[in-house]
């Protein structure tokens, strides 16, 4: 029961995941299969690690992202477990598995006595062979192994698996999101971190202590945790505003123990960096979106043409890109189409694929100057189906016919067009009634 | 012709040893290097042009890795300082680049590079097209790093005896891992550098996969990422969901604009004095507009240049004067046929036109009087085409923040225009002097300092008036004016006096010539102003001049906008020019026609059906086409009322063919909707 002390100290919060895993797994105890869940940074994997490494367990761990191919995951388990090195003058593995059977051979020769599979992502397993996931969940009774266990770890609960036919059900440990208490205990481990992290901005000049870091972690949670519950994130939301936070108490503004003071200091800026929460730019960043776009003249009516020729039905080109197009008879349609609410717009519904013919078109007829027909304006279309603003939903090999979408929204294209000088509100069949 | 052995149908070459024609594959080579048979390695011209497009290009070469430089320099210091403090994400460095990836290729290859000296001898460079699974991507990452690795070594004998070169296959994560232990002897080291040039072309979930698989290694295998981004930093948010891009630390990098480096290009190397190849104002207004409507790519710009430079010196050696000095050693070794070469230019006759009878005899016979000629009247072009530049400069300093900017912004735009008209007397400089007129002191007094400074450094300026003097009384004279005179405004308006009851129609026209006639007096600072503004005309006015007024302006100034056709393809125009024209590519005597609509049955048969197919609607039935392509190639028969005739066998495979490579290259498409017909897919000509 020692042991487990130490391992519920360093991660808080687990206490009962932690019992669970012992008796589970414990020195009388092993379980055939079991499943880990939880959302992400929950301390799945770590907590799983930890445990195993302090049992003295033989253990495999396998991050099945990295595992591509079965051939990959079967042969660095079997090296895991038996401890063997990969030599990077001659790379061969302890023992070739191209298969399953390969694997459940290997294992029976080597004569294991304790030991615990790790398949860390198991939700992988879906797009894996289609046997890798039942075999695994009764490999003690496939290998003939007594004593061997294997953890799945997954994001997603085990019933999103979808898997046919008849599986043994694994022991489930589900892994609950951290509490607001626990979050601040456990950031509060990372105090170390941040008093280093002070003294390389202020150069040993601040001392602080572990109760002003926690009311410093209170004021931070109160901004964040409404919208991350993210630990890493948190983690590194905290230490890059506790530097901003301290700087009123290294200018002698106020003293460490005036904490309305420093409130009101830092809650602007806490309210900023939630912006730009899970973006993770550190130094200078520069212009978001549109703005920063180097287009040329033409990719840039283009990119115009190709959102029109997306968000506006082929029916509506004649109206609005033609000179005498004729009147138009009102019909009830366009009544009701006026009173559209705004779930049916053209523009909120996606884009719609259009041909490249009707792309060039519609160029052609928004483009106020005659451009010649010719390849450098052609390669352009190209090059923006490379740079991601348009997608080509053919194959490359069709030539005839090619279809694209334009994957960029309205604000970026608003401000391509106002860039040129362009009124795309007036082409837009969503709008141009209005 | 010799019969192949080969069983399958196919297309053979047989090289019967014909050359390519010399005059027509003239100015298209590309330079070869001496030695392997360049035709014209021989010729003056040719040599002039080596020389300096050797020139330009060390001097291009120069200025890229001086733009680059900088931004290498921070990104080296990044990558350099990125695991000195314990990392909880992989470092990241974003170099947003701007569209044109091909131009950026230089300079991913110098990063590589100089990682490799000065940081880790550990450098990835993935491409999209190598990787496009996980797979593919960590085989081809690993296989850099251990293998690359070995090719250090200095004997690369020895290398392929001791260390086996590890399959690809065989590359993983765990064989990375134990490899970079074994390395260093289980420390964190050097650091190991991923380069993807092109982040917008890799598939996103290998990017996310990859990136995943690196932060699980995060500390024992010190990655550090570089992106070359071309759009902008949103690409990389769309690309990676939060649970990836939180495993990542992002350091953004912006590069130049690519606008900016071609002003640096052409400013600093292709209008320096070095290099006396001028290109005119058509020619040179086609590549900026190539450059800033079509593809921003500054490679393409210089490619674009590099063949106007071949075209114009591959006209003969009267180009071999196109040089900045010595010309009395190229005229030295000049033959009498080159002597008639530069006697061929154009401006060359009114130069004669204009002088006396007995010089014109001179000039037209005796090769040593027409030398000295030539010298003087180069001397005289290169003077004019010194001045032309620093000028041109000066002006753009004088209107470039002037409100609309009339003149242009940059110095590109002022050139344009100068070398196509007059410049003094067009529309848009006399506006840009008006507005310079309305300048305030402080800022005409920075204009002028800057004007003085660019002068100082160009001290090859030919003027009759010393400017750099006059420029610094002005200076002076500016320093003088002392503030109270400047705001000094002499109050003598005389007043309105409204004599009686009036009209208001009277009232109204009397005080609309009073504002009329009312000239505000000016005060000293406007008098000066107004001096030195039409000084600076006056200058501009005598020295800017356009190149043709100079005798063997040719030698220098090229203006062929004939290669636009070399330079942008046209292809679809080409195609209708062939099919409709054919005389024009075949060059056949029989061909010929005088306007669009006349079909000889001498033309191949997919010309005939070609323009058949333009008098048509959408859809063509096959059948009457059929009937008009028999009526051309046999109207013998045609005229036979009987409706359904025998048609010849083989001119109805002789159609049935055109039909077929109509469809190929896009014309027509059979059609479901209507048997017999075919739909006609392409419009106008």
């Amino acid at each position: 029961m020692k042991m487990l002390e130490g391992l519920i100290e360093r991660f808080p919060g687990r206490e009962t995941q932690i019992e669970m895993l012992h008796n589970l797994l414990g020195d009388d105890a092993a379980a055939d299969a079991i499943f880990v869940h939880g959302g992400p940074s929950v301390g799945k994997t770590s907590i799983v690690k930890a445990f195993l490494e302090e049992k003295k367990f033989k253990h495999a761990v396998a991050n099945l992202i990295e595992c591509y191919s079965t051939k990959i995951l079967l042969e660095t388990i079997l090296n895991e477990l038996t401890s063997h090195r990969i030599d990077p003058t001659d790379p061969q593995p302890v023992a070739k598995c191209d298969n399953l059977m390969d694997f459940l051979n290997n294992l029976s020769n080597f004569q294991l006595k304790r030991a615990v599979i790790v398949l860390d992502k198991a939700e992988q397993l879906r797009n894996m062979d289609f046997n890798l996931l039942p075999s695994f969940l009764r490999l003690r009774e496939l290998s003939g192994i007594p004593s061997i266990s294997v953890i799945l770890i997954s994001e997603i609960a085990f019933q999103k698996f979808n898997i046919k036919g008849n599986v043994v059900d694994p022991v489930k440990l589900p892994f609950p999101q951290y509490s607001k208490e626990e979050i601040i205990a456990i950031l509060a481990m990372d105090f170390d971190g941040c008093s280093k992290l002070l003294q390389e901005h202020y150069d040993d000049a601040l001392e602080v202590d572990v109760n002003f870091y926690l009311n410093y972690l209170n004021v931070f949670l109160s901004t964040f945790y409404r919208a991350c519950r993210d630990l890493c994130e948190l983690r590194y939301m905290a230490r890059i505003n506790f530097v901003k936070y301290c700087e009123p108490i290294h200018r002698k503004d106020c003293s460490a123990a005036d904490s309305m003071a420093l409130w009101r200091h830092i809650a602007p800026t806490l309210k900023s960096s939630l912006e730009v929460l899970y973006l993770r730019f550190s130094g200078q960043s520069g212009a978001l979106g549109a703005q920063a776009l180097e287009l040329p003249f033409y990719a840039k009516y283009l990119l115009i043409a190709a959102y029109l020729a997306s968000y506006n039905p082929a029916k509506d080109d004649k109206r609005l890109f033609m000179k005498h197009h004729g009147k138009k008879t009102k019909t009830m349609k366009d009544v009701k189409a006026k009173s559209k609410v705004s779930e049916q717009l053209s523009t909120q519904l996606g884009p719609k694929p259009f041909s490249f013919d009707r792309l060039l078109a519609i160029f052609y007829a928004i483009l106020d100057d005659k451009v010649g027909f010719n390849n450098n304006l052609l390669v352009q279309v190209s090059s923006l189906v490379e740079l991601q603003l348009l997608t080509s939903l053919s194959d490359n090999y069709n030539l005839d016919g090619q279809k694209y979408k334009c994957t960029v929204n309205f604000e970026f294209i608003q401000t391509i067009s106002k860039m040129v000088g362009f009124n795309i509100r007036k082409y837009l069949s969503d709008f141009s009634h209005i | 012709m010799e019969s192949t052995v080969s069983v399958s149908k196919g297309v053979f070459v047989f090289k019967n040893g014909l050359q390519p024609n010399k005059q027509k594959g003239r100015g298209r080579k590309k330079k070869i290097p001496t030695g392997t048979g360049n035709i014209y390695r021989d010729e003056m011209w040719f040599q002039t042009y080596t020389e300096l497009w050797e020139v330009l290009e060390s001097k291009i070469k120069e200025l890229n890795s001086d733009m680059f430089s900088s931004i290498l320099s921070n990104l080296l210091n990044f990558i350099d300082g990125s695991y000195c403090k314990p990392v909880t994400e992989i470092p990241a460095g974003a170099l947003l680049t701007g569209i044109n990836m091909p131009d950026h290729a230089v300079q991913f290859e110098t990063l590589k590079s100089s990682i490799n000296e000065k940081i880790s001898p550990h450098v990835a460079h993935l491409s999209s097209q190598d990787c496009p699974s996980l797979k593919n991507l960590v085989e081809n990452m690993i296989n850099q790093f251990i293998n690359e690795d070995i090719d250090y070594d200095l004997d690369e004998e020895n290398v392929k005896s001791t260390k086996v070169k590890i399959k690809k296959s065989q590359c993983s994560f765990t064989l990375l891992q134990s490899w970079y232990e074994d390395l260093y002897n289980n420390k964190v080291d050097n650091v190991l550098v991923v380069i993807l040039p092109d982040f917008e072309s890799f598939k996103e979930n290998v990017l996310q996969d990859f990136i995943q698989i690196a932060s699980y290694y995060v500390n024992k295998l010190p990655f550090v990422l570089v992106f070359g981004i071309a759009t902008s930093l949103s690409a990389l948010h769309k690309a990676l969901p939060y649970h990836v891009s939180s495993k990542i630390n992002i350091q953004v990098f912006n590069s130049q604009p690519s606008i900016t480096y071609l002003n640096k290009i052409i400013e600093n190397v292709l209008f320096s004095n070095d290099c006396p190849f001028y290109l005119g104002g058509k020619l040179f207004a086609l590549f900026t507009d190539i450059f800033l409507f079509y593809d921003f790519s500054v490679t393409g710009f210089i490619q674009n240049f590099k063949f106007a430079m071949l075209e114009h010196f591959s006209t003969g050696n009267a180009k071999a004067l196109c040089i900045t000095h010595g010309f009395s050693e190229v005229l030295k070794n000049f033959s009498k046929e080159d002597f008639e070469n530069v006697r061929m230019l154009h401006s060359f006759r009114r130069f004669v036109e204009a002088e006396s009878p007995k010089n014109q005899i001179e000039l037209l016979t005796d090769d040593k009087y027409f030398q000295k000629a030539i010298k003087k009247e180069l001397n005289k072009l290169i003077y004019y085409m010194n001045n032309l530049v620093v000028l041109l400069e000066c002006l753009n300093i004088l209107t470039a923040d002037l409100p609309k900017a009339p003149l242009g912004k940059t110095f590109r735009e002022i050139y344009c225009v100068a070398v196509s008209k007059k410049l003094s007397e067009t529309v848009e400089f006399k506006e840009a002097f008006q507005l310079l007129s309305f300048q305030s002191k402080d800022e005409l007094l920075t204009k002028i300092d800057s004007v003085l400074n660019l002068l100082k450094n160009n001290i090859e300026i030919y003027t009759e008036e010393n400017i750099v003097d006059d420029l610094k009384t002005f200076i002076e004279e500016l320093n003088n004016l002392s503030n109270d005179q400047v705001e000094e405004v002499q109050e003598d308006l005389d007043c309105l006096n409204i004599e009686g009851t009036m009209q208001r129609a009277q009232l109204k026209q009397k005080l609309f010539q009073q504002a009329k006639s009312q000239n505000k007096p000016m005060n000293a600072y406007e008098k000066f102003r107004s001096k030195v503004v039409e000084y600076f005309e006056h200058i501009f006015e005598e020295y800017l001049k356009v190149p043709t007024d100079f005798t063997f302006h040719e030698i220098f100034f090229y203006n062929d906008i004939s290669i636009q056709n070399h330079i942008i393809g046209s292809h679809r125009a080409a195609i209708h020019t062939a099919l409709n024209d054919p005389q024009s590519y075949l060059d056949c005597s029989c061909c010929g026609i005088s306007n669009d609509a006349v079909i000889l049955s001498s033309m191949p048969d997919i010309c005939i059906a070609y323009k058949l197919h333009l008098e048509y609607g959408k859809m063509i039935n096959l059948y009457d086409w059929l009937q008009a392509f028999l009526s051309i190639l046999d109207p013998v028969h045609a005229d036979d009322d009987n409706e359904k005739r025998e048609v010849d066998p083989q001119l109805q495979a002789r159609f049935t063919q055109s039909v077929a490579e109509m469809e190929f290259l896009g014309f027509v498409k059979s059609s479901k909707r209507k048997t017999d017909h075919v739909s006609r897919l392409t419009w106008g000509g």
